[in-house]
């Protein structure tokens, strides 16, 4: 199918509407529920391929974590789909005491998560799900670097018993992995060698830092590219042993750093090694309506943005090392 | 239905009698615990496990059981001390009441046997509920039943609503809504925080059954719950409003929203349940913990 095929790009909610069914064919438990959004997730290709195993809730995005919660007890495995910001806002009580609490085999999709929601604006743009869903105990995160490794995460969070939140960005991604790309929970993988500055990508922020990594190199830096998909659990090995070999570090996500993925790295490295750490995220704001690449600008998150942060690094790791 | 034999309605009422204890006994035990909502739904939990729900302590996940979703978690210990009575649990394990490893405050599914799900947060149930009849009609299970036991406070909660019409709208016959009716919240009346009438209309209009039912009268509220197993289901998920009175039981404890969250005293304990065993005809019985009860925890010098 053309969502899954590396080498013709399309959007990331194609390729979750694709693997969605794909899934579905070989997990008949599996049920998609849906609060009246599921042309733009495209949730909706499950329901045209089982209609019977798709249920509509209308925009009660409450009743659509409970009623998913009950699904589970009962032995289903639903995908309650909605937006970011209503799974994780609107419904984050019953989100965390009738789901997380008793770990139901719940996998929440949060779709048009960070800033590319199509101009929707500040209410829209989800930017501290990373941090409330990190947050819950029982709950595994994940956030896809492209279409191949967003078709992983689905399939992992199907094959691990309990709830798992996975992001689903409004954008087409360049492929950053082959047809043969898997994933592992706690699991990242250096995409990019190098020994001068680690910079730790999530989402889609992975492929800015590999971009980061080109305009760098022009300058002789030699940066090193991990892309951590899974925020939680973290591969905290991957992470210290990068920096044990770079000495500092550049964290990047598609969401708010306060409490997010550059919090994690941040967690992370300050219990093993603590090395110099630049976060590249959303700086405590509420992102407005506007282009993606106007939303990027304003927020510090372009590629040069991230090349300016890997040589704040790596003047503060100069000082403290000179 | 035929009424109750005069042995099942003893068996009845000896059950409702012994949540109350039981109730007052581990609430007492732990310092803390919500007494007026455990005691308004004495005879509701008596009639569901000893008469209407069929349910196995030997099998807890028995597929065919009839599962019972506790919204107003909060009044846990009446819960609790039906699923000790009924032999899921030995009767001691009520000692274990907020404890660490033992009986959560609200509820925690994993922990206890026979709890079928996990919450505390008001207006929540319903929705799993739904789930619940949704899931079984998927699995082509006609014969067991959704229960959710209520509270009328938590009828506040707009997701209580979102519920009820989704419930509807899948046509869930065989889910059954159960509102503690008991008319006093946390902190005063219904009527005077935040009214909910009129409450029949308003399920009604949803697209409910309605049943309504004195929630203290064993044998009205047997036949209300095998009716609404049996007889009632048409296409519509069905509501029974219980009118109750909370703190039921004891005097000082009754329709008075002082004994909403409220730990007795161990001396009070033992006179309200000497009250209670008067009101129900058995010898007189007290706090059985009397003078061997758990120290004031205090911390690092406070408490």
């Amino acid at each position: 199918m053309a969502g899954n095929n590396p080498g013709s790009p399309s959007e990331m909610r194609e390729a979750f509407g694709r693997t969605l069914v794909e899934l579905g064919k070989d997990h008949s438990r599996m049920l998609v529920l849906d609060a009246d959004l599921h042309t733009s997730s495209k949730a909706g290709y499950f329901k045209s391929a089982y209609p019977d195993r798709f249920i509509q809730v209308g925009i009660a995005e409450q009743n659509l974590f409970g009623v998913s919660a009950g699904l589970a007890l009962e032995g289903f495995i639903p995908f309650p789909c909605t937006f970011a910001a209503f799974a994780t806002r609107r419904a984050l009580d019953q989100v965390a005491i009738t789901i997380c609490y008793p770990a139901l085999n719940v996998k929440i999709p949060g779709s048009y998560a960070g800033l590319p929601t199509s101009r929707a604006g500040t209410s829209h743009n989800c930017i501290e799900d990373i941090a409330v869903m990190r947050a819950l105990p029982n709950m595994r995160l994940a956030d896809p670097g492209d279409n191949a490794d967003l078709r992983a995460i689905m399939h992992a969070a199907v094959e691990v018993e309990g709830p798992v939140y996975f992001r689903v960005t409004r954008y087409t991604f360049p492929d950053l992995f082959g047809p043969d790309h898997t994933f592992q929970w706690g699991k990242g993988v250096i995409v990019r060698p190098g020994n001068d500055v680690s910079l730790f990508g999530t989402g889609m922020m992975t492929g800015m830092c590999m971009k980061a990594a080109d305009l760098l190199e022009k300058e002789g830096i030699h940066a090193e590219v991990l892309h951590l998909a899974s925020i939680k659990p973290i591969d905290k090995e991957l992470i210290a042993g990068s920096t044990a070999r770079t000495g500092c570090a550049v964290s990047a996500e598609n969401a708010s750093i306060i409490g997010g993925f550059g919090a994690a790295v941040a967690e992370v490295l300050t219990e093993t090694v603590p090395v110099p750490l630049v976060r590249i995220g959303v700086r405590d704001r509420f992102v407005n309506s506007g282009s993606i690449g106007d939303l990027f600008r304003i927020h510090g998150m372009l590629p040069e943005d991230i090349a300016q942060a890997a040589r704040s690094a790596l003047t503060q790791k100069t000082r403290r090392m000179p | 239905m035929a009424s109750l034999s005069p042995e099942k309605l003893a068996d009845l009422e000896e059950a409702a009698y012994q949540i109350r204890r039981l109730s007052i006994e581990m609430i007492t035990y732990a310092r803390w615990g919500h007494p007026g909502g455990s005691l308004s739904m004495a005879e509701i939990l008596a009639v569901l496990y000893f008469h209407t729900m069929n349910t196995d302590p030997q099998d807890p996940r028995w597929e065919e059981r009839d599962r019972l979703i506790l919204s107003k978690a909060h009044a846990s210990p009446a819960l609790y001390a039906a699923l000790a009575l009924k032999g899921f649990y030995p009767l001691e394990t009520i000692y274990t009441y907020c404890e660490p490893e033992g009986l959560e405050g609200h509820t925690d599914m994993t922990r206890t046997a026979g709890l079928e799900s996990s919450g505390g947060p008001l207006g929540m149930g319903l929705s799993v509920a739904v789930g619940c009849a949704y899931g079984l009609r998927l699995k082509e299970n006609p014969r067991s039943r959704v229960f959710c036991l209520l509270g009328d406070g938590e009828l506040n909660e707009g997701n209580v609503w979102e519920a009820a019409m989704s419930a509807a709208h899948y046509h869930l016959d065989n889910l059954i809504a159960v509102v503690d009716y008991n008319k006093v919240m946390a902190k005063g009346f219904v009527w005077d925080l935040m009214s909910i009438e009129p409450l029949a209309e308003k399920w009604q209009a949803f697209g409910w059954d309605l049943l309504e039912v004195d929630g203290h009268d064993l044998e009205a509220l047997s036949a209300t719950f095998y009716r609404a197993h049996w007889i009632q289901p048409r296409g519509k998920p069905i509501v029974v409003i219980a009118h109750t009175v909370k703190g039921r039981g004891i005097e000082r404890s009754e329709f008075n929203y002082k004994w909403h969250t409220h730990a007795p005293e161990p001396e009070i304990a033992d006179a309200m349940l000497r009250e209670l065993s008067r009101r129900y005809n058995r010898p007189e019985l007290g706090y059985s913990r009397l003078g061997n009860d758990r120290e004031k925890e205090t911390f690092y010098g406070g408490e």
